[in-house]
Formats: structure tokens, C-alpha cells, sequence
């Protein structure tokens, strides 16, 4: 049971990644729909008055941040506009002058956003890393959760744009409410998944604690720093076995359905950056080519958190291993990480709750 | 009992954690502006030479654009008339309102920002593929910003929103104000003063109501009988 949900996770992840790989070659496909270039211009072209007669828009000079990391925060503004910009030149380009070469620098440019985008809030980097240390995760489902979160991070943006403008012809602005909705669901969502966590690692302690002073036995953990927490809901109070637990057990049973739970209240909630660019494409009237772009942002955005989760399961290696094999050490680190990781998760879920229950945004 | 004093070191322990989380959401949540706005201003004067308001011209970007306009066509001519982004113009200046307008005018010296009554004369323009939002901010009290001057600086302090002054025609003078003059302070990263007051302010720069923003904030200076 357990290794068929596992490969079902995995081949669902690689699934997904396949998917995004191919969703980066349909601009190609998408602009092969398109009408043949008339003579009159596109509709859009046609609105548009003779480029003598409209003023130029208004060009912004260079954001320039003060302080000792001006120089860096300057330049990281800076280029997420210049990419911004480029974007929406990409995108415009397919549907005029060189389709293939444009198509790929649509995927390319989107990638590479959503590996920089991902650095902001919203995409589960901060979460999903808390989560993975806080669980004894390995680094392999590390990245199977950054992705599958990406992934249908993706897939709601798609479905929100879709569903609102194309099949209810809505407005801009209600698509934007509706972001903020989802925004605050997953806010709570991640909150609770904090919640759960910390309280299955309290039940864990106290149960420990029970058996501890009710069997006089001591706890004992594999020497390479493994730890056997699973089998606490399988078998009550069996850490006073005090059996060596094999690698392979070390993900615990049903932690597909925690894994379900953080991918969710992550994905819930759409990347605004990908919902941008959707609409652009539609009114672009290359809706595929926003979507073939959406998966390759969540495909960077998955890079990005997958490497940050790795980074804080190593980082846990690292505490483990300084113990030098110390059985407190190792409890201590394992415990540490748990109670943590957990309120951390809840943390971040508490503060982005109550922020994104501020006033509406203007803009 | 050893196993509580191995606890008094995992409250620690998750207290390090749980600070070095936060600060990453504090820093991460800062750098990542979604609207771009190009910002011109006209400093527009009264009688006195008294500054009374603040009139904005904010063109933002073409994602940002496309998004806000769509569904706006009523009768569906393809054009996007000032009648029909009316309610998106009234929309967004009603909802500045909590934002402080993103609009912090004060004497220079003072830290008190001088209070602003609600836009008026408020306009959206759609000039493909960019809108521009056109606004008055009247400050409550007219105020002459003599020869030590008023700066008006525009930024989101949460950097949602990204300004930036215009490159060219980025401020005037609306009205008659003889002897005044309005100019643009753009940051110097390298200033000393610049590092020392991002220094103090670090540390409340932290979570998601940070003032991340403020560093990126250009001051309009306006000076009247200044040498």
C-alpha cells in the first residue's frame, strides 16, 4: 500500500515535470492557430492610432535603492522589470516575426523568472523547507513536494484564468479579488498543516515520556542519525523497543496524506506573477502561450524551493552529524527540528493570514 | 533530569529557527514588486506661493495594464474609453486611501508626514498598450515650503508596487509660484547618510508589513526663494 502511493506521488511528479518541459514547446503549437497575417494587421494593430500621432509612454528611469545593499537590491529590482518587460515583448512577438525563436525566449525568459520570482512570498519556499525538516523527509521527497506545490500552483492559475475570463467573461479585477480569496484559504491551510505537526510532535514527546517513566526502558536511535517517528501511530509507545530502524522505513506511513495537505495549502493559492502574464496572453489572444509560459515559471519556481528545501534537509544532516552519534544529540536535533519546523510552518502561516487580511490593494 | 534541560535547548533552538524563518519571509516578501508605475507629478501651487496639492500621473506596465482593462470594453468597440475606465479610476483612488495615497509629503527635518485630503479630479487613460491613472491629492493645509522646502516622495512601503520617476519631465510646477523650483533627489546607494538611516530602520523592516519600499523611495524636493 505504502510503496504504491509513493510511486503514484513520484510518477505524478515526474509526470508533471514531463508536462512542463512539453508546456514550454506549445508556444510553437499555438502560434500555428493563429489567422495568417492580413494585410490590414492584426485587430489590436488596427485600433491603434499611427504611431506619429501617440505620444510615447512615459519611460521609467532606474529604481535605485539606498543603503549598504543598494547597489545588490537595486539591481535585483531592476532586472526583475527588464525581464518583466521582456516577457510581454516575447509574448507579443509570437504573434508577429519569428514564432520559433520568440516561443523560445518566451520559455526561457519564463523559466528563468520563475527562478528569481520564487524568491518572493507565495511559493512555499519558506513552508515547504519548515515542513521538510520538521518531518523526517528525505531529500528525494523534498523535491517531489516543491514540484508537485509548483505544479498546481500552475495548474490553479491556469484553471482561475480560465475558468473566469474565457468561460465567464469576467473582469480583471474580479480575477484579482478572487487571488486575494485564495490567497487568505491558503494562508489558513498552512497555519492548520503548522498546527498538525506540532501537535502529532507533542503526542510524540508525551506518549515517549509515558513509556519512558512507565517501562524504565531508554530510547534508542540508529547511529546514523535516523529516526523511526513513523512507527509511533503505527505502534504505540515501540520506541521503547528500541529496535535499529532501516533507511528505507524512515518515511513514515500515511505521510502521503501530510504531503497532499502541504502541497495543497501551497498550491491553493496562485503565483499573481503567473496570473499576470495568463492575462496578457489572453488579450494578447495567445492564451496557450500564457499557459506554456505559467508551466515553465513553475518549473523554476519548483528549482528554486526544491533546492532551498534540500538546503535545509542538509543543513539538519549537518546537526545531526555534529552529535558524532551521541543518541541525545541526535533526539535533540530530531525534536528540535519537529517542534521547530512546525511553528514555524504556523508562523509564517499566522503572519501571511493576517497580512492578506488587510485592506485591498489598490492596485 | 537531563532530559529537561535538553529541552530548555530545543524552546532555544526552535526560537533561533523560528527567527532566522521569519527574517527570510521578511527579506524575501520585500523584493518582489508585481505593478511597476512610472510617476510624474506637478507640484501645483495657490496662491502665496503655497503648495495646495499634489497632482499624479501614474502610467503602469503593460501586464498590469492588461489586467486592470479587461472586461472594461461595455459596448464592446475595442476601445476603452475615460467613461468606461471610470469605476476602475474611482475603485483604485477609493482604496489608495488606506495606503496613505503611497504619497509622503513633509517639511524638510520634520518626520511628521503633512495630511492629505481624498483625490480629486480622478481619471483613467488607456493609450495601448498602457494606462495611465491621473489624480489630485489636495494637502489639507496649503503650505508655503519656503527656502528649507517640502519633499514629496512616492513608494510603496511593502514594494507590491514598484515607482519610479519618469526619465524625462518627471516633475513641475503647476500654477504660480515665482521663485520655487521642484527637483528630483534620486538615492545615492553610496551616501553615507543613506547607509546610516537604512541601518536604524533595519530591523523594522522585518515581516510583512515592512518598509522594504522606503529604500527605493525618490524624493521630489520643492524649494521657494532658495539660493
Amino acid at each position: 500500500m505504502r510503496r504504491s502511493i509513493k510511486s503514484m506521488l513520484t510518477s505524478l511528479a515526474l509526470g508533471l515535470g514531463i508536462a512542463m518541459f512539453f508546456a514550454m514547446l506549445v508556444p510553437f503549437a499555438g502560434n500555428a492557430q493563429t489567422s495568417p497575417p492580413s494585410a490590414f494587421g492584426t485587430p489590436t494593430d488596427r485600433q491603434a492610432a499611427p504611431p506619429a500621432f501617440t505620444a510615447p509612454a512615459p519611460q521609467t528611469a532606474p529604481l535605485k535603492a539606498k543603503g549598504p545593499f543598494g547597489t545588490v537590491l537595486s539591481w535585483v529590482a531592476q532586472t526583475q522589470q527588464k525581464m518583466q518587460r521582456q516577457l510581454a515583448t516575447a509574448v507579443k512577438r509570437l504573434k508577429s516575426g519569428n514564432a520559433l525563436g520568440a516561443g523560445l525566449i518566451l520559455a526561457g525568459l519564463s523559466f528563468a523568472y520563475g527562478i528569481v520570482h520564487a524568491a518572493g512570498p507565495g511559493h512555499g519556499k519558506a513552508i515547504i523547507s519548515s515542513y521538510v525538516i520538521a518531518n523526517e523527509e528525505t531529500v528525494r521527497r523534498g523535491i517531489l513536494i516543491s514540484f508537485l506545490a509548483a505544479g498546481v500552483q500552475g495548474l490553479t492559475a491556469v484553471a482561475l484564468v480560465g475558468v473566469m475570463l474565457v468561460a465567464l467573461n469576467a473582469t480583471g479585477f474580479q480575477v484579482n479579488a478572487w487571488v486575494k480569496q485564495l490567497e487568505t484559504v491558503s494562508y489558513g491551510l498552512v497555519f492548520l498543516v503548522g498546527l498538525y505537526l506540532l501537535v502529532t510532535e507533542l503526542v510524540r514527546l508525551w506518549r515517549r515520556r509515558q513509556a519512558r517513566y512507565g517501562a524504565h526502558v531508554h530510547v534508542h536511535h540508529s547511529a546514523h542519525g535516523h529516526h523511526h517517528h513513523g512507527h509511533d501511530h503505527d505502534h504505540e509507545n515501540c520506541e521503547a523497543c528500541g529496535h535499529i530502524v532501516d533507511a528505507r522505513d524512515l518515511a513514515g506511513p500515511l505521510s502521503w496524506r501530510k504531503i497532499a495537505a502541504v502541497v495543497l495549502s501551497v498550491g491553493i493559492r496562485p503565483c499573481s506573477g503567473a496570473v499576470l502574464v495568463l492575462i496578457f496572453a489572453l488579450t494578447q489572444g495567445l492564451f496557450w502561450a500564457g499557459v506554456a509560459a505559467t508551466f515553465a515559471m513553475a518549473l523554476g519556481t519548483a528549482i528554486t524551493v526544491a533546492a532551498l528545501a534540500t538546503l535545509a534537509l542538509g543543513s539538519r544532516e549537518v546537526a545531526l552529524r555534529l552529535g558524532g552519534g551521541n543518541t541525545r544529540w541526535v533526539d535533540g536535533v530530531w525534536t528540535t527540528c519537529a517542534i521547530g519546523g512546525a511553528l514555524l510552518v504556523m508562523g509564517i502561516g499566522f503572519l501571511m493570514l493576517t497580512a492578506s487580511l488587510g485592506p485591498a490593494r489598490p492596485f | 533530569m537531563p532530559h529537561w534541560t535538553l529541552r530548555g535547548y530545543h524552546v532555544f533552538l526552535a526560537a533561533v529557527l523560528t527567527g532566522a524563518g521569519v527574517f527570510g519571509l521578511g527579506s524575501g516578501a520585500a523584493a518582489h514588486p508585481h505593478v511597476w508605475a512610472t510617476v510624474r507629478s506637478e507640484i501645483v501651487f495657490g496662491p502665496d506661493n503655497k503648495i495646495t496639492g499634489i497632482r499624479h500621473a501614474w502610467t503602469f506596465d503593460e501586464f498590469y495594464s492588461a489586467m486592470a482593462i479587461q472586461g472594461l470594453d461595455a459596448d464592446g468597440d475595442g476601445v476603452y474609453s475615460k467613461e468606461e475606465l471610470a469605476p476602475l479610476a474611482q475603485v483604485n483612488v477609493e482604496s489608495l486611501k488606506e495606503f496613505a495615497y503611497f504619497t509622503f509629503v513633509r517639511v524638510t527635518g520634520k518626520d511628521k508626514f503633512l495630511p492629505l485630503k481624498p483625490p480629486v479630479d480622478y481619471s483613467i487613460e488607456y493609450d495601448d498598450p498602457v494606462i495611465t491613472l491621473y489624480f489630485t491629492l489636495p494637502l489639507e493645509t496649503p503650505l508655503d515650503p519656503g527656502a528649507k522646502g517640502v519633499s514629496v516622495e512616492v513608494y510603496d512601503p511593502s514594494f507590491f508596487v514598484a515607482f519610479g520617476f519618469a526619465k524625462e519631465r518627471a516633475v513641475k510646477i503647476a500654477g504660480q509660484a515665482a521663485g520655487c523650483t521642484a527637483k528630483l533627489d534620486v538615492p545615492d546607494p553610496e551616501s553615507a547618510e543613506a547607509a546610516k538611516a537604512l541601518s536604524e530602520s533595519f530591523f523594522s523592516q522585518l515581516g510583512p508589513n515592512s518598509d522594504y519600499g522606503s529604500q527605493f523611495a525618490q524624493a521630489v524636493m520643492v524649494t521657494c526663494g532658495a539660493q
